[in-house]
């Protein structure tokens, strides 16, 4: 991933000599299964997000990784990520608890972009994890669970030598598909997913918000590059 | 290593340094190198440590189904793949156990640990 930030750092250098468009308004659809997002949009704040974290970096005298910078230097992690104890933080239904920190120069990015970290990060969770959710819910189907025995049955039978619990991608693949496992999922995905999406209706509301609100303060930022004037951490965006 | 066994391991240790005080959070976030996403054996981000910066469709042995922290530490810019996105195979033949943007840490998981197999990045979750 980290060769990639070469290429990345000269789209944003394209992106910032050139004009750049907001995305479509607030009333973006999302209702077929986790929201869609569009590529441009996605780059746009990425572009800013980019853009925040290296100057924040910068007022630390510090820089990402390079091939000359090792990945590891703590510095970097704590200056990036944060430290102390993670202020943010969710329980999953699926049992997964995931954190986040306020500080930091991702964080700072963040705030500057969705203007409330800690409600974008709620709603950011959730949104993107409700394909899993409904997967995880798909199981106690019967359908669901009669597919999975056979898929199991499946994998039992496979090279000599691989261990119990390692079933090769080839084989997993191979019995998703005899099993009928695979086409036990894609017939009751979309009504899973719909269930969740609606449970979780005020966060794809938040969800959609709060990205919009991200992409008029990237477009600004992008776009008005020269003017911008650093302000001391933690006062940006409030 | 399975939570309930991991947390029994942490909780021992501590008792052993500190004589009974409550679990600590971890002093920062997760130790994962910028740019890289890492899954550990132990919850808390304890333990023996893998780390990619790119994406892994069978992860070696030793944490395959054995993982019980992740973090992604991914950095993000336009055209960069910068989430990461878990996938069981073995038990579940196959679907998306969680998706973490850049800066997100799961110390834990309380239904679902040592279940990953593999992970890509993503453009989005």
């Amino acid at each position: 991933m980290l060769r990639r930030l070469a290429p990345a750092a000269t789209a944003v250098a394209l992106l910032l000599t050139g004009c750049t468009t907001p995305g479509p308004g607030p009333d973006a659809p999302a209702r077929n299964s986790a929201p869609v997002t569009d590529p441009a949009e996605d780059d746009l704040l990425k572009t800013a997000q980019l853009t925040l974290v290296t100057r924040c970096l910068a007022r630390q005298g510090l820089a990402l990784p390079t091939r000359t910078h090792s990945t590891e230097d703590p510095r970097l992690q704590s200056a990036l990520f944060g430290t102390g104890p993670s202020e943010l933080s969710l329980t999953l239904p699926t049992g997964a608890t995931v954190t986040a920190h306020t500080d930091g120069c991702l964080a700072d990015a963040l705030h500057t972009l969705y203007g409330d970290q800690r409600r974008w990060f709620h709603a950011q969770v959730t949104v993107n994890n409700l394909r899993a959710l409904a997967a995880d819910r798909m199981k106690t189907d019967p359908a669901h669970r009669a597919a999975m025995a056979r898929w199991t049955d499946c994998a039992a039978t496979r090279p000599r030598g691989t261990l119990p619990d390692r079933v090769p991608p080839a084989v997993a693949d191979r019995c998703a598909v005899q099993s009928g496992l695979m086409d036990v999922r894609a017939r009751l995905e979309p009504a899973e997913l719909a269930r969740v999406r609606a449970e979780r209706r005020d966060q794809l509301t938040t969800y959609q918000q709060l990205r919009t609100r991200a992409l008029r303060r990237a477009s600004a930022l992008i776009g008005a590059q020269p003017a911008i004037t650093i302000q001391p951490k933690g006062t940006e965006g409030t | 290593m399975t939570l309930k066994h991991s947390l029994a391991g942490a909780a021992a240790a501590l008792l052993l340094a500190t004589g009974g005080l409550a679990l600590a959070p971890p002093a920062g976030a997760a130790d994962c190198p910028s740019g890289h996403f890492c899954t550990w054996e132990n919850a808390n981000f304890d333990g023996q440590r893998a780390n990619w910066s790119g994406d892994d469709g069978w992860w070696e042995s030793w944490i395959a189904d054995e993982d019980s922290s992740w973090a992604n530490h991914g950095v993000s810019g336009p055209g960069v793949k910068d989430h990461v996105k878990v996938f069981s195979r073995a038990h579940q033949g196959g679907h998306m156990t969680i998706c973490l943007a850049p800066g997100q840490e799961v110390g834990y998981n309380g239904a679902a640990n040592d279940n990953g197999d593999s992970h890509t990045w993503a453009m989005s979750c």
